[in-house]
């Protein structure tokens, strides 16, 4: 196939790669140094989880509560209806995710044993809405599997809008964000509120998750949020530093990821998450050679 | 100790809600003064720290004076995970809000520099925090404090789990920064027969009051009578 073949078919896909690459590897790096990495996981699984319960009551919500007047099977064949509609669901459950990790627990992480059950439970719910859908059942599996290679330009414009917006949020309130999360009493001392901070983080988080795994799939977040911040905290030597590497990172990794899914005809998200994993055995005999934590 | 007090609490109420952990405090803090706070856990320190500071305002009486103030940490609270270099740790004490759509801007470089010279610790500059030892990051931490250029220090556990050398040496630190640029400082220790020599005045904080004496109007047994947890007897 040839590359502008390839460009014109996967042109999309490709683009919403490189663009989650780009910013989930910067709030992956805030994730990893809170000790909140295995959020990364379990967040995008809740925000499938809600999707997939989109999907679920698809048929309800037409008939119930309406969707621009739309049948079901007309909602379906709409791309642009649908997708506001499963990104409401998206962060619905993104927002329900949050907020039960808010109350396990924020400053010292919460407790591992909770994470998992919210993890296991949001899988099951995913494969249990997945399987009670009446519409949609291959493109709830097309996502979980990472297979994203069916976006349009249109999604395209949604992930960059939203993701430009979390960078804004992160150069305007990046420097408070990594204060807080360091030494909470000393930010408020000097004045910042702490309140307000962690509703812009829990924000900040919730549009990079919900928007991304709805749009480029959970398993692309996976490997892009938690894997390149623990290679680069390994590699760094200051903050700057490990902003950075994390993001060039990530951005290999979708770039080696992306060659991997065609040259071997694997799904996407799988393809990225391997590829970024690949840069972890050096960093880690770095971080041994540093004897850093 | 010269002038008004840079601080004041008459009759003060400290709690959280509606709650008082420490009722009728009477305290001030004149510029040059080195207070020590010295309680056993759980007796409302952190509270007292936090009334000092203007985190709680008080539920009942007052509190005069509103000093530029700096905290310094317990050093065993910072998560080594954080990449910082020990010059970017010094810098974020520069930090201040600077209204809704501008970034708070980090103390600048020559700032931090002088801040570390302060503590002799421009060596470690470039070094992450986590490579420092107790002792030498409690000192950046003082940096970080001064970089800001406070009237008033308040230094929680400064000396808690440095070695013996390194916790002279910050107190004494400490001692200077105060005695030459008429700053006042509040330090909470359990460190006390160390802390009895550098120190004024102790405040003890124990059974929701908090009660002034001078080191050496009590002695080393009455201040660890004074920190003895609650049911043992007290000073």
């Amino acid at each position: 196939m040839s590359l502008p073949l390839i460009l014109e078919l996967f042109g999309p896909a490709i683009v919403a790669t490189l663009l989650a690459a780009l910013l989930c590897p910067a709030v992956g790096a805030l994730l990893f140094v809170r000790r909140s990495a295995f959020h990364g996981v379990v967040l995008p699984q809740v925000a499938a989880a809600g999707t997939a319960a989109g999907f679920a009551v698809l048929p309800w919500w037409t008939l119930h509560v309406g969707l621009a007047g739309m049948t079901t099977l007309e909602a379906v064949d709409s791309p642009h209806a649908l997708a506001g509609y499963l990104l409401g669901w998206a962060f619905a459950g993104t927002a329900l995710g949050l907020g039960l990790l808010h109350a396990f627990g924020r400053r010292e992480g919460a407790d591992p044993a909770r994470l998992a059950v919210l993890f296991a439970v949001a899988s099951a719910l995913t494969t249990l809405c997945a399987l009670s859908a009446p519409v949609g059942g291959e493109r709830i599996d097309a996502m979980l599997k990472g297979e994203i290679l069916t976006l349009d330009w249109h999604a395209v414009e949604v992930l960059g809008g939203s993701y430009a917006l979390v960078a804004l949020l992160l150069a305007r309130f990046g420097r408070e964000l990594w204060l807080v999360g360091l030494d909470p009493e000393l930010a408020q001392v000097l004045g910042f509120d702490r309140r307000r901070l962690e509703l812009i983080w829990l924000g900040l988080v919730g549009i990079t998750v919900a928007i991304g795994s709805l749009l480029v799939g959970p398993v692309v977040l996976f490997g892009l949020l938690v894997i390149p911040p623990l290679a680069a905290r390994q590699v760094a030597r200051s903050l700057r530093g490990f902003q950075v590497v994390a993001v060039l990172l990530g951005f290999a990794g979708a770039v080696g990821g992306l060659a991997l899914s065609f040259w071997a005809d694997w799904p996407l998200g799988p393809s990225v998450v391997v590829a970024c994993a690949l840069c972890l055995p050096p960093a880690w005999a770095e971080g041994r050679r540093r004897r850093l934590p | 100790m010269t002038g008004a007090p840079l601080i004041e609490l008459r009759g003060a109420s400290l709690g959280y809600g509606s709650t008082p952990v420490l009722t009728g405090v009477d305290l001030s803090l004149a510029p040059g003064e080195l207070l020590g706070v010295v309680g056993p856990n759980g007796a409302g320190k952190t509270t007292l720290l936090r009334g000092l500071l203007g985190l709680l305002e008080p539920l009942a009486g007052t509190r005069s004076g509103r000093p530029r103030s700096a905290y310094v940490t317990q050093h065993e609270q910072l998560d080594s995970l954080y990449p910082l270099t020990v010059a970017e740790l010094v810098a974020q004490g520069g930090l201040r809000p600077r209204g809704a759509w501008r970034r708070p801007r980090p103390a600048s470089a020559p700032a931090v520099v002088a801040a570390l010279a302060e503590v002799d610790l421009v060596a470690a500059s470039r070094r992450p925090f986590s490579t420092l030892s107790g002792g030498q990051l409690q000192r950046a931490l003082l940096a970080r404090a001064l970089v800001a250029a406070p009237e008033l220090l308040v230094l929680d556990e400064p000396t808690s789990g440095v070695d013996p050398e390194s916790a002279d040496r910050i107190l004494a630190l400490v001692s200077r920064l105060v005695r030459d640029a008429e700053r006042g400082a509040v330090i909470v220790s359990h460190d006390l027969p160390r802390l009895a020599t550098h120190v004024g005045r102790i405040a003890i904080v124990r059974d929701g009051t908090v009660r002034l004496a001078t080191a050496r109007e009590l002695g080393v047994d009455q201040l660890l009578a004074a920190i003895a947890p609650a049911g043992e007897p007290s000073a």
